[in-house]
Order: C-alpha cells, then structure tokens, then sequence
C-alpha cells in the first residue's frame, strides 16, 4: 500500500471517530475487559439529542459496564466514547458535568434526609445553595416524598428510595439522563408511575436507561439496542425489531375437543402446533384466522375464541439470543 | 467547596450514628473510668511514705514512729533498704520515702543539748509527682524542725526519681487513654471510608464532577475534627479527675493531633485495601489493640519485654505517649520532646500521604 493510501485510510478512520453534532452519546467500538472477561465487546453506536435509548439485555449482558465507562467511572480497555462531544476518557469532568445517574443499586447517604440528599448532589453539581434547595423540594413533591423529606432515609421502603435514587439523577438539570434498572425493586403500581414520570422527560432529556423488563423498553423507548455477551445484537425501534425479526405468527385458540387427530391434521399444514392446557398455539410464516377456524371445525373442535398473539420484544429477543430474558 | 458539603455531609452521617459515636467517646472513657474511679484523686489526701532507718538508733526510730506520723497527711511504713524502698516508689505503692542517715540521732542529741551539727535527711520522689513532692518535702521538713528543736541549719536531700511505673494514678493514665482514643481513629476513618467505598456511594458521588482530593479533604476533616473533639473531651475528663497538668498544654495537644493525622492516614490506607467493612474492622481491630497495649497506652512499657518495646517505638504511638506525658506531668518543653515530634511529624506526614495516594486511586477510573 502507498504512503497516501495509508494516509487515507487513517484519515478516514479518524473521520469515523468524531462525533456527530446531533448525537448526545456516541461510542466508537468501545470495549472493557475485565482480565480475560469481556464485558463490552466493541460497542458502536449513537443516540440523538432527545431520543430515549434502552439498552436491553440479560444478567452479565454488559450494561452496567457500558453505563460505568460513560460516566468515566472505568476507563475503556479499548475505543471511546463522546458525551456531548467531550471524550470520555480526556475529558472526565466535562463529561461528568452533563449527566445525570441513577446507578442500579439504590445508594443513598442513609443518615442524611431526602432534602439533604439532593442538596448534596446539587451542590456537588455546583448549583447554587438557594437554586439546590428550591430544586430540591420541586422534586421530593413530584416524587411523593414531600411528606418525608426531614426523614432519614435510612428508614424508608426500597420504593421510596428508589424514586429518591431517580430524583438524585434529575436534579442538577443534567443534559443527559442515565438509568441503570430505573424501576428495579418497585411495584407494578410504581413502576408505572416511574414509567409515566421517565416519559414525561422524552424529548426534553436524552435518556439512556438498562433494562431487562421486555415491556419497559417496548413501552418507553424510541430506539432498543438488545446486548448480550457485552455486544450489541439488535438495533431499532421495538416496531422496528420486531417486523424486521419476527417473520412468523402466531395464533392462540381456546376450545374444546382438541383431539390428538385434530393436532396431527394441523401439524400438516402449519410449522409450528402446540398443546397447553386448552389452549392451541399455532405459528407459522402465513396465517389465515378464517381458514384455521375452519378447519378446526371440519376436524371436531369447538372453537370459544381465537386471536393473533401481539408479538413482544420477548419474542424478538428469544429469536436473536436463543435464551429468555430472565425477570 | 465541593469539599466543604462532603465535610458536612460526613459529620451529619457520623453524628447521627449515635452508637458509633458513643463508641467513640464511650470506649476509651470506660477505661478511664475504670481506673480513674478505682484509683484517682482521694478527697482528704494522705501520702503512703516509706523510711529507711540506716541510723538503726533509738532516736531514729522514734522519729520514725512518733516524729512522721504526726503529720496527717502522711501514712509511714517502714522498709528495710532504700532498694526496697525505690521499688515500692516505681510500683507506685509509695509516693517517696526518707532514707535516714548513719550519725542522725547523735546529730539530734547534739541539737538538742545545744551543739550546733549538721542534721541530714535524704528524700526520694517520684518527678512526675512535682506537685505532691513538693509537699511531702515540706511536711518533712516541718516534722524534723520540730522533731529536733531547732529552726535550722536542717538539710533535706531531695532526690527526685523517674518513675515511669506508676499505673495507680489518673496523672499517668489521662494521656495515655488520649492517645488510645486516637488509636480507635484507625478503625474508625476506616470504617466510615469502607463504608461509602461498599455500598457504592462513593461510586455515586464519583458521577459528580467532584475530584478525588475533595472526597479525601473532606472525610479527613470530619475525621479531624472528631479527633480534636474526643482530645478536648478526654483532656477535660482527666481534668476532672484531677489530672495535673504541669505542661505546655498547647504543646500536647500538638502531639495529640500528629498521633490523629497518623491514624486517619492508616485508615484510609486500610479502606483503600479493605473490599468491605467486614474486612475493614476486624482488621484495624486486629492490629489497633495490640497497638495500643505495646505502646503504653495503660501499662508502663518498663515492665515488658526489650524486643516488644523496640517493636512500640517503631509506631509513633509510643512516642506520642511518651511525649505527651513528659509535657503534661513532667513540664517538657519543646526541646526535651524534640526526637519524639520529629518522629511524629514524619510519621504523620508519611502516613496521610499514603492513605491519600492509595485511597485517592481507588477513586480512579
Ligand atoms: N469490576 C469488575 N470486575 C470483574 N468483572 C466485572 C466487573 N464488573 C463487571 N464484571 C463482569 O462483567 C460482566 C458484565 O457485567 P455488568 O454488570 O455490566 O452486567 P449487567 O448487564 O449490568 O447485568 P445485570 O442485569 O445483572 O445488572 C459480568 O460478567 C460481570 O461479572
Ligand atoms: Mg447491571
């Protein structure tokens, strides 16, 4: 290879790595290992400005990792990453000044009040005192901690902390939000509100949160990036992903009479047949309600209901990783 | 002033921790009670004095059994040689004793019958005892003018001893337990380091564009300023048991606060090494107490082994212990305790700059 040829190629390769103007978080194969273990293995990708991204994946997939290297908590064993156009590993405190976290455990000054928490991570943040405090008391009211706010917190529920938790990654203003397992440990009835809250912020905020709750990245976010084994398997919408992967249907039947004859005469025609209980799945690339109907008739069933199944990130995520997500 | 809301913030986490500050003041306080009660300050005091009879003549022998006791303050016994004598004064038994001198009762009998002659006396004390000496050698005194009949020439050999070995009195234990309470700061800022190291808070906070430095500045001021605070408190409990303080008290508690850099210091290096709390305290316990017992702080290191007391004088502990009761009880000034600040003052510089490197890249990503 020529001298200009290399030339190219390195100039080209530098163009790679700078940041989009758009973009909030843009990584360029970043990787950490841990010893022999890697737990990030050459992430690329870029939210924009407002877009609400969730990592999804498994126990170990990496996504805590991926968290901690952007928060300049772990430097990368390889590549990098931009925050708002300031690298993450030259320019820690610049990086560290736009975001807001919300770790996945919930640590808290346990002594402190509600009040002094966010005080404290506030002022930390530079706010002014009286801009802290009045911050600070917005947000207990908007997280239904009013009440409490001169309790020491070492004393509340683990719902109550955790709302803490994601109040303490709001309240300097961030830029960028990150939430690791926002609704970890909380009720369904909580969950929703800490959903409903976290989608309240779209599209003032850029958010990056982790989960492995299927419906929490189904429901919030714009844009899912499915990580197993420290890489990014999966990227798109969950419309998206779940068009573009789930190229089978599937239909449930209820109803009575569902013979072994009546299952061997449909495992003829579709891919996939399933006895439970009384309930019959059948899948398959192509499906007609009518026809199945039909002929479950013709064969002796009697048919109570029958119904496409709503195809779920699960489903996606089951197809691509061959494991289901553990809850 | 990052650092400063830290400061704050570890000095509401550490007061409102009722127990562990009750531990803090309460543990060393129980050893000073311990000893302070059972065997400080009497009311009506009265001295145990011991007296050599070398003369072996009547006279002084009634001296010895009429003469002294006539004073109320001193309780008289006898002992068979000045050896015997030296060792009940460094076991503390006794708080001096007279030696009386071959030629004595002739020299009384001379006075008497109106022949000038010298009239010698030999007194041992304890130096550290400036106070109560000082009075034993004037009631002596006293007791033989009176004894003899005569206003002078009487001499009175004053012979101040050290006596390191005195554990029965609140003067030597007072600075001792200071410094024990400095010692209990190792577990201490390991703990309260260990502990926000542990359940991720600092990890937290690390997400803030906080540095480093103002973690570390502020934990060590928290930490100071309990060290200061239990310093005053210990100082003003001994002074209520009636500690003397003969010294330069500004002095001491120079020492006091190197011994309490020190400490801080080792307990950041052990919660930069320490994965959890419970392997911080069982840890720092370990080394803290046998520390504590080979440095002096209860005990007298005259009585223990040569090797132990070699291995005491390579913390600064020791030093500071040795230091601070030369000051407080003795009256040492800055020159005399000279190689002991030196020593402290390396050791503590030394000890923080470690704990700040080793806990400081901890903090790094
Ligand atoms: N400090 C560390 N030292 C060694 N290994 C680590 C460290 N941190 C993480 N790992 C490993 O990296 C892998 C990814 O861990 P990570 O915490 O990022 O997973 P995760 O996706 O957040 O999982 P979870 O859903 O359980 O939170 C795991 O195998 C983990 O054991
Ligand atoms: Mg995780």
């Amino acid at each position: 290879m020529s001298d200009q040829a290399v030339r190219n190629l390195e100039n080209s390769a530098a163009e790679a790595q700078r940041p989009g103007p758009a973009c909030a978080v843009q990584t360029f194969n970043l990787t950490r290992a841990f010893g022999r273990l890697v737990a990030v293995d050459g992430i690329s990708l870029s939210i924009k400005k407002g877009e609400l991204f969730a990592l999804l994946g498994p126990n170990g997939a990496g996504k805590t990792t991926v968290i901690s290297l952007l928060c300049c908590l772990l430097k990368p064993t390889g590549g990098t990453a931009y925050v708002l156009g300031h690298d993450i590993t030259k320019e820690p405190y610049e990086v560290k000044k736009l975001i807001g976290v919300s770790p996945q455990e919930t640590t808290l000054s346990e002594r402190l009040n509600p009040l002094e928490n966010l005080e404290l991570i506030a002022r930390l943040h530079d706010l002014p005192k009286a801009k802290a405090h009045q911050w600070s008391c917005l947000l207990l009211e908007t997280m239904g901690l009013s009440e409490r706010a001169r309790d020491q917190v070492r004393n509340f529920s683990g719902g109550m902390k955790r709302r803490l938790s994601l109040a303490m990654a709001l309240i300097a203003d961030p830029q960028i939000l990150i939430l690791d397992e926002p609704s970890l440990g909380l009720d369904p009835q909580a969950r929703r509100a800490v959903w409903e809250y976290i989608e309240h912020l779209k599209g003032e905020k850029t958010i990056l949160l982790t989960t492995h709750y299927m419906e929490e990245a189904d429901y919030l976010s714009d844009r899912v990036g499915i990580i197993d084994q420290g890489r990014i398997v999966s990227l798109g919408s969950p419309s998206e992903l779940k068009t573009r992967l789930l190229d089978t249907h599937t239909i449930l039947v209820k109803g009575w009479n569902l013979t072994q004859n009546v299952i061997a005469s449909l495992q003829q025609r579709y891919q996939g047949v399933k006895l439970e209980g009384n309930t019959l799945t059948v899948s398959d690339r192509h499906l007609d309600l009518h026809e199945l109907i039909e002929q479950l008739r013709r064969d002796g069933a009697s048919v109570r209901s029958a119904y496409f199944k709503e195809s779920t990130l699960e489903d996606v995520f089951i197809k691509i990783t061959g494991k289901e997500l553990r809850a | 002033m990052r650092f400063w809301q830290l400061f704050l913030r570890n000095l509401k986490e550490t007061y409102r921790d009722q127990l562990a500050l009750g531990f803090l003041l309460a543990f060393p306080l129980l050893f000073m009670l311990v000893f302070g009660v059972a065997l400080g300050a009497n009311e009506a005091p009265s001295y145990r004095i011991a007296a050599v009879d070398d003369d072996a003549s009547p006279i002084s022998a009634s001296f010895i059994t009429e003469g002294l006791p006539q004073a109320l303050t001193l309780e008289v016994e006898l002992a068979s040689s000045a050896a015997d004598a030296l060792a009940s004064l460094k076991l503390g038994d006794i708080r001096a004793f007279v030696v009386i001198p071959p030629g004595f009762g002739e020299a009384v009998v001379a006075i008497r019958s109106g022949t000038p002659a010298n009239l010698n006396l030999d007194l041992t004390y304890d130096e550290s005892d400036l106070a109560v000496s000082g009075e034993i050698v004037q009631t002596v005194r006293a007791i033989l003018g009176e004894f003899a009949a005569i206003e002078s020439p009487i001499t009175v050999n004053a012979h101040p001893v050290n006596t390191q070995a005195k554990i029965t009195q609140i003067d030597f234990i007072a600075p001792g337990i200071i410094i024990f309470g400095l010692l209990i700061m190792i577990p201490t800022s390991a703990r309260i380091m260990t502990r926000d190291k542990e359940n991720g808070y600092l990890r937290r906070l690390l997400t803030t564009p906080t540095h480093p430095w103002e973690f570390i500045l502020g934990y060590s001021l928290c930490l100071l300023l309990i060290a200061v605070i239990q310093i005053i408190f210990f100082l003003l409990i001994g002074w209520l048991f009636g500690m003397d303080i003969l010294g330069n008290l500004a002095l001491a508690f120079g020492v006091y606060v190197l011994a309490a850099i020190a400490s801080i210091g080792l307990g950041m290096v052990v919660a930069a090494l320490a994965k959890s709390q419970t392997q911080a305290e069982p840890l720092t316990w370990l080394f803290t107490m046998p520390l504590a017992i080979i440095s002096g702080v209860w005990f007298s290191l005259g009585s223990m082994p040569s090797y132990i007391r070699a291995i005491s004088q390579i913390f600064p502990y020791a030093h500071a212990v040795e230091a601070t009761r030369a000051i407080l009880l003795r009256g040492a000034g800055f020159t005399a305790v000279g190689s002991d600040l030196v020593f402290l003052v390396a050791w503590a510089v030394g000890a923080i700059l470690l704990g700040i490197f080793m806990f400081g890249r901890t903090m790094r990503a």
